[in-house]
């Protein structure tokens, strides 16, 4: 496909190197969405959604969006970003705001991680669904990849010392934490989560953490690497805030605030491949990062 | 500056400098007692907090015990009756029996020696960045399930008085609540928190 006519077709994406391609055009109803993931045997595939909770319609039909990339991307779990319940947490409101919108995902034995945030009451961390296990804060591992869900709501003296003790012994090859406050933002409503940042990034750069993942913000940012660590913001999984990314902010890579939208993500030796589609199944970032101190080179248009 | 404007600016600047004489000396006896005054007076509020938590943890004791692979009806329910038992036990409750006047100006004074200038304004826009206004401050009640909580900041957390694990301090604007993080009952308050 000719540039021109990527442009007249969709637009543009941009990998960790800033090269430029094609991505797809709107998915009509019915298809799914064009996938530039590898699909590696092996690989560690998930998806990333953030402040979710609302059960409207917006959010049911970029439900369908992820439900139609799994023919093509079977990604085996999904990390939510917090604010997972807007507006109260009666029984009606898990069916409404979660149950319903993701059955096909449920019935197809995709688990769900939690993580909570500031629309979240504590008591989630027993519900089933969320899978995590009656903690506020919680370690997993895929593969060769350690995940770290944290609550940014309270990041107190005891989860500091956790997350320094299980970061310690920890060797896994990828370490990603997910939470819902993100420590580096170029929204104009919330921005950067900086007391936060202050005590949580010395914690990654010691110990290795190689990708963030975070929500609050309701659009997609991918940050510029900093200090090494890469940073993106996933909060548009059913919440949007049009316009909300500050323009010309030195922070940004890419960032997209049109439409709602979600991440894909597959980690693959020492690669970490991403693809992030809209409620309209639009490709709107894409490219693939190299886990930091690896001999993975990286090359452009990889996907 | 219009006219009714500065009026409400110099009422406002001389109520604040009467509050802060009113509260001044019972930090100022806590510090007279010498740094092992305050640190009594901390203590004393690490008591009262576990005092709390020992009573809500012998109550939900009787509770069947949550699973923690539960389906949302049973967090309703028990999370409705764990909350009717601590309000019943605690029914005399009132603000100020945690939030003692002496540690409300200890705590006061650690937020105002710790945060200034730009740290104190990025520690305002955080806390009042929550819209938080509907949050009735009634202790012993319920803190709205809808209500938005305020991301408590970290670098305060480490400097504040260490909780039991089932209590949080909540910032509802100024004000500084202790909730329940499972039966979500607000256990005391605090007012004008934050300089």
């Amino acid at each position: 496909m000719t540039m021109a006519a990527a442009l007249l077709l969709g637009g543009l994406a941009h990998d960790a190197l800033g090269q430029t391609y094609a991505t797809g055009a709107k998915v009509g109803a019915g298809a799914a969405p064009r996938i530039l993931l590898p699909v590696r045997e092996g690989s560690v595939r998930f998806l990333v959604i953030g402040d979710t909770g609302t059960g409207t319609q917006q959010q049911k039909q970029l439900a369908d969006v992820m439900i139609k990339s799994r023919a093509a991307f079977p990604y085996e779990f999904v990390l939510m970003l917090g604010d997972n319940m807007y507006g109260g947490e009666k029984p009606a409101d898990f069916k409404v705001k979660f149950e319903d919108v993701y059955r096909p995902l449920l019935d197809q034995k995709v688990t769900f991680y939690a993580s909570l945030g500031n629309h979240d009451e504590s008591n989630q961390r027993f519900y089933d669904h969320f899978n995590m296990k009656g903690e506020e804060y919680y370690r997993l591992e895929k593969g060769d990849v350690s995940f770290y869900s944290l609550n940014s709501n309270y990041m107190d003296k005891k989860q500091v010392q956790w997350l320094e003790d299980e970061l310690s012994r920890d060797d896994s090859k990828w370490k990603v934490a997910f939470f819902h406050h993100p420590p580096y933002s170029s929204g104009g409503k919330h921005g950067s989560s900086s007391g936060l940042r202050k005590v949580v990034e010395p914690i990654f750069l010691k110990h290795g953490v190689n990708v963030v993942l975070a929500g609050h913000e309701h659009f997609y940012e991918r940050i510029k690497p900093q200090k090494g660590i890469y940073y993106f913001i996933s909060g548009a999984g059913g919440k949007l805030r049009k316009g909300d990314v500050k323009e010309n902010s030195p922070l940004t890579e890419v960032a997209y605030d049109k439409d709602m939208s979600f991440m894909l993500v597959e980690i693959a030796g020492d690669e970490m491949h991403f693809q992030v589609l809209s409620r309209t199944g639009e490709t709107v970032d894409s490219g693939v990062i190299a886990r930091q101190g690896s001999d993975a080179a990286v090359s452009p248009n990889k996907n | 500056m219009k006219p009714n404007a500065r009026k409400l600016t110099a009422l406002a600047a001389g109520l604040a400098a009467l509050l802060c004489l009113s509260l001044a000396p019972r930090r100022a006896a806590a510090q007279a007692a010498g740094p092992s005054g305050e640190a009594q007076t901390v203590a004393a509020f690490e008591a009262r907090a576990k005092d709390y938590s020992r009573l809500r943890e012998d109550l939900e004791e009787k509770l069947p015990k949550l699973s923690k692979e539960a389906k949302p009806e049973q967090i309703a329910a028990h999370k409705e009756t764990f909350q009717g038992m601590v309000r019943q036990a605690r029914a005399g409750a009132k603000q100020g029996d945690v939030f003692t006047p002496e540690i409300a100006a200890v705590i006061r004074a650690v937020i105002k020696s710790e945060y200034a200038g730009q740290e104190l304004r990025e520690l305002r826009e955080t806390v009042m960045e929550a819209e938080t206004q509907g949050v009735p401050l009634r202790v012993n009640y319920p803190y709205p399930e809808s209500g938005e909580l305020v991301e408590m900041p970290p670098t305060l957390l480490l400097k504040l008085p260490q909780l039991p694990k089932q209590l949080r301090y909540r910032f509802v604007g100024t004000n500084l609540l202790l909730v329940d993080r499972e039966n979500g009952l607000i256990v005391d308050y605090m007012t004008s928190a934050l300089p």
